[in-house]
């Protein structure tokens, strides 16, 4: 996944049209990936990835280079699609409430690792919004901390010191 | 904690946990697990989104306003709390403007009334008419053209009936004028200009009282004292104005019709007196009693022919305005005929300038604030929607 990011070349002005259906194959499973683990609901994880790549479209010709890559800026527009549902969410009062649906272990999974897995799932329930998200822009999203800074709006030295910490207290939690 | 995250990344390109610290190792399969854990979008729902992004995501009905409709309510609304503030401060501005004007344009064209300090120390020697003083000046300085109609026609008028009521702004009224101009020409028109002075003044009906003209090289400039009827004033000033660049221009003007009202009652009762006095030398019976008589009229005679003196002295002051003209040399004139336009074109372009910097200083005055106090707004809402997205995470 990384390496998409890496091959993802700015577009020119002329390209941004054109390179939209590109840039949509490119980042579409990492998209909806981040933005499922964030909501946690796939139903709305579908409305919020297809309300983001329809702004991303939408607001192709307001994209700047200059501003970092073009997957960091459909990511950024993802991540506030998905803030504004867990805001409405919340003023609902059933974030709490929603069941995990994201993905069940199939049956031929091996023991051991759908174990592992459900361990891992518990460990990321332990941590709190902001090391979720940061969890899930790296390992979901598949964004370069250089990326990942871009969206959050910090630092890359931030970024890193904060996602270190974050996976050790989740290896920390899944020893617990 | 570089080599770590390095060696997460390095786990994410290859899938393969392999370093070989046990901690660091444990943190890469757990980095790999996090990802082949991401969830993955159904294939219905793929096909459908790819669908959407190849249509170029069809607009449904629109439920939202246009960019400019979105646009143009917030710049309609800054545009009409705006608009009128910057032409209350144009109209300010522009107020201000003329008044400076007024004040410093001495070239300008007719020049203001310097009436207060002549009719205020007149009526003072009087010692009457006080409560009218000050309606005199003010009319004396508010309607300068219809005060000159009058005195044209109040020039040749008959004088007041004894014993009338002297009010302001009656048609009899008496006004002494005089007005100064300067010009100003190169050294060489100066003997046409002081020509043509001689030639307007005759035109007009007027005379030369004195004149005095020089052209060498060193000082050139002349002075002439005209006397211009007044009925004639205005146009024999506007020809007088015509022959050069004026410089400055000054008018004064004094009402003296209190002056003539009461010299004119006073040669009518020294008149009466002395037919009395005929009538009663006439009838006199002793030569004492004829020279006492005699007397009395030498001296009412003579205070007869001072009363003549004064009012023809106030008939030929307020019938004939004063007029000086002061011929000027005019400094740097190199480029003949044409600078003189070129001149006023710069002076124009200067002035035309700084009224527009003026406005726009005054209009940046009102919009900087304003753009100000919108962009703090601006960031300010910016930053707490932000605030406010970033608590869903919270």
């Amino acid at each position: 996944m990384n390496e998409a990011v890496v091959e993802a070349v700015p577009l020119t002005s002329t390209a941004r049209t054109e390179g939209f259906t590109e840039l949509y194959e490119r980042t579409f499973p990492r998209v909806y990936a981040y933005v499922a683990s964030l909501l946690r609901d796939r139903s709305a994880a579908e409305d919020v990835t297809a309300q983001a790549f329809e702004r991303a479209y939408r607001k192709r010709r307001s994209y700047r280079p200059a501003r970092g890559s073009m997957d960091a800026w459909v990511f950024g527009i993802a991540r506030n699609a998905a803030l504004d549902e867990l805001r409405k969410r919340k003023r609902r009062a059933v974030l709490e409430g929603d069941p995990e649906d994201v993905g069940s272990p199939t049956p031929e999974d091996q023991a051991e690792l759908a174990v592992r897995r459900e361990t891992v799932r518990a460990a990321l329930a332990s941590l709190d919004g902001q090391e979720r998200d940061l969890i899930a822009l790296k390992f979901a999203g598949g964004l370069s901390n250089g990326e990942i800074a871009r969206v959050l709006g910090m630092s890359e030295s931030n970024v890193g010191t904060r996602l270190h910490r974050t996976i050790t207290k989740l290896r920390e939690a899944c020893h617990d | 904690m570089t080599d770590v995250l390095t060696a997460i990344d390095d786990a994410l390109d290859t899938g393969v946990a392999a370093d070989e610290d046990p901690l660091t190792r444990e943190l890469q399969e757990l980095a790999l697990a996090l990802r082949d854990d991401a969830p993955e979008p159904t294939p219905v729902y793929r096909e459908w989104l790819g669908k959407q992004v190849e249509a170029g995501f069809p607009k449904k009905r629109r439920t939202k306003p246009a960019w400019w409709q979105r646009l143009m309510s917030p710049a309609l609304a800054t545009g009409l709390i705006v608009l009128p503030l910057v032409a209350i401060v144009i109209v300010a501005g522009g107020g201000g403007s003329s008044d400076d004007q007024s004040l410093g344009g001495g070239g300008g064209g007719e020049a203001a009334v310097d009436a207060g300090g002549g009719s205020s120390s007149e009526g003072g020697d009087d010692g009457g008419g006080s409560a009218a003083e000050p309606a005199l000046d003010d009319t004396l300085a508010k309607s300068e053209e219809r005060q000159l109609s009058r005195a044209d026609r109040g020039a040749g008028a008959a004088v007041p009936p004894s014993g009338g009521n002297f009010a302001p702004g009656r048609s009899d009224r008496r006004i002494e004028r005089s007005i100064a101009l300067e010009l100003e020409m190169p050294v060489d028109e100066m003997s046409r200009v002081a020509e043509q002075v001689t030639a307007v003044t005759n035109r007009h009906g007027g005379f030369v009282l004195s004149s005095s003209l020089s052209t060498g090289e060193d000082s050139a400039g002349g002075d002439y004292e005209l006397r211009i009827p007044a009925n004639q004033l205005r146009a024999a000033v506007r020809d007088l104005s015509a022959l050069a660049d004026v410089r400055s221009q000054s008018q004064t003007g004094r009402d003296v019709t209190r002056h003539f009202v009461t010299a004119t009652d006073r040669l009518q009762a020294a008149r009466a007196e002395r037919r009395s006095l005929f009538r009663r030398l006439e009838n006199a019976t002793t030569d004492e009693e004829a020279e006492a008589i005699r007397a009395q009229l030498d001296i009412v005679a003579a205070e007869i022919n001072g009363l003549r003196g004064q009012l023809r002295n106030l008939r030929l002051r307020t019938n004939y305005a004063v007029v000086t003209v002061s011929l000027l040399e005019k400094n740097g004139d190199e480029g003949g005929g044409g600078a003189g336009s070129f001149d006023d074109a710069l002076g124009d372009a200067g002035d035309l300038l700084v009224t527009v910097a003026g406005l726009i200083v005054r209009a940046l005055a009102v919009l900087l604030p304003l753009g100000l106090i919108a962009l703090v707004a601006w960031l300010a809402g910016r930053a707490l929607r932000r605030r406010q997205r970033e608590s869903a995470l919270a």
